[in-house]
């Protein structure tokens, strides 16, 4: 039997609701990990030790232990202790907690890349310290991290897969009903792997688009 | 009878799991990264359409998730190309050949990173292309690659988690029938993941130590 992708057609609605599926998990996650990563990273830039020290340590963790490792603690773990949630919100909780620790790194490099002048500025003009980080810094660091943020992105999209392990049946859960029912894997993973090329490839494309629209006005200052 | 207590031979099965993920980890490295410095090598010296293939090839696996190029490998190749393959096998194919995607994309702009002026010195000097390439490019090159090599490292070090979906008994697989015998996912999981992050800090204090001695010549020794 050849390389044949005809045999797909007649499953394409199927992986279309899984695409659909990959997108909710995904936005959900990406608002949830720039939330967490917003917190986190005013956590790592605050004066505080304890704030700087504990933030630290929960990026450390979350960047160094397997995606499915911490997906299974929680998805084995939630009803251990009585939280009993689909598989679709505990994907979305694990997906933004281990976001957030790399969303905060790329929020807490623009925080210290702001010049000191503009700070002093603002602690001249006598805005509360809330009010400064509310509307002067954390403006400023979004604007200039929306590029490495489509990174975080990106990997978020390719990380999603992982949630088809429980059971979830997003893009590549409904890949794997389609290779099971059809008994042709190849053509169904080769497809599926040039999709997401293409759906990673649409991601960085808006995020850069967004970004020379919210910076069109800086042009030469951000390169 | 069911076992549900943990015994004294679930840390050697822990230990057999560490061993399997250290084993592909090295093994994938080591045939990743050669193979990706011929890619790059092929891009240095601009071999004709071999050149688009890589870059392209290196940009596919890239932009997919593993477990997707995983499947790919281990129910797509055998089905298509009437081989067997192990689980094992198809986890060293896919491991190495997503290593040399990486490893080429740093290599490329390591090699980038060398001004002319030094290659165009070089040759002033009579050095044949290849002594160029050993003597002069691969010591700079490689002090500027092995940090992001570094980083490079420890994020393949959790992607090998993945190969656990296709059946190989790594760390995390282990997890998974320790999980499922004794019920108790914090415990297991908190194990797993730290046995991870202590390898994934090895790796990173491995890095460091060679990245300083390889970088040593530029230190300033006084005068």
């Amino acid at each position: 039997m050849g390389f044949d992708l005809s045999i797909l057609a007649k499953h394409v609605p199927f992986l279309l609701e899984g695409l659909w599926l990959t997108t909710v998990v995904c936005l959900g996650a990406l608002a949830g990990s720039i939330v967490l990563g917003i917190v986190v990273a005013a956590c790592r830039t605050a004066a505080s030790p304890l704030a700087r020290r504990l933030s630290a340590i929960y990026v450390d963790v979350f960047r160094n232990i397997p995606f499915i490792v911490q997906l299974f603690f929680f998805y084995f773990g939630l009803p251990e202790v009585g939280i009993y949630i689909e598989a679709a919100p505990t994907g979305i909780i694990a997906l933004s907690i281990a976001g957030g620790a790399y969303t905060s790194d790329v929020i807490r490099a623009g925080i210290l890349a702001i010049e000191p002048g503009i700070l002093e500025a603002a602690e001249v003009s006598g805005l509360t310290r809330r009010k400064i980080f509310t509307m002067v810094i954390l403006p400023i660091a979004l604007r200039t991290s929306i590029r490495p943020l489509g990174a975080v992105c990106v990997n978020l999209v390719l990380t999603s897969s992982v949630l088809s392990t429980i059971t979830l049946n997003e893009l590549t859960g409904s890949a794997k009903i389609v290779a099971a029912e059809t008994f042709r894997p190849f053509e169904v993973y080769a497809a599926l792997l040039i999709a997401y090329a293409c759906l990673t490839y649409a991601v960085s494309g808006l995020f850069g688009a967004l970004h020379r629209h919210v910076n069109r006005h800086t042009a030469g200052e951000v390169a | 009878m069911r076992y549900t207590e943990f015994t004294p031979y679930d840390i050697v099965l822990l230990l057999q799991g560490l061993s399997v993920t250290l084993w592909l980890f090295v093994a994938s490295t080591l045939i990743g990264g050669a193979l990706g410095l011929g890619f790059a090598v092929v891009r240095y010296y601009r071999v004709l359409l071999l050149r688009q293939l890589v870059h392209g090839l290196a940009e596919l696996l890239k932009n997919s998730p593993v477990l997707v190029q995983l499947f790919l490998v281990f129910f797509g190749l055998p089905v298509l190309m009437k081989i067997n393959l192990t689980p094992s096998q198809a986890a060293l194919i896919t491991l190495s050949g997503n290593t040399a995607a990486f490893v080429y994309v740093i290599a490329v702009s390591a090699i980038e990173a060398i001004s002319r002026d030094q290659i165009e010195a070089a040759r002033v000097f009579g050095l044949t292309r290849w002594t160029i390439l050993r003597r002069v490019i691969a010591p700079q090159a490689l002090a500027f690659a092995i940090g992001p090599l570094t980083g490079l490292l420890v994020n393949q070090l959790q992607v090998t988690s993945l190969i656990s979906v296709i059946g190989v008994i790594d760390l995390t697989k282990v997890g998974h029938i320790l999980n499922l015998r004794t019920l108790k996912p914090f415990i297991v999981w908190a194990v797993v993941g730290a046995l991870y992050y202590l390898t994934a800090k090895a790796v990173a204090y491995a890095g460091s130590r060679l990245e300083r001695r390889l970088r040593a010549h530029t230190d300033w020794k006084g005068v």
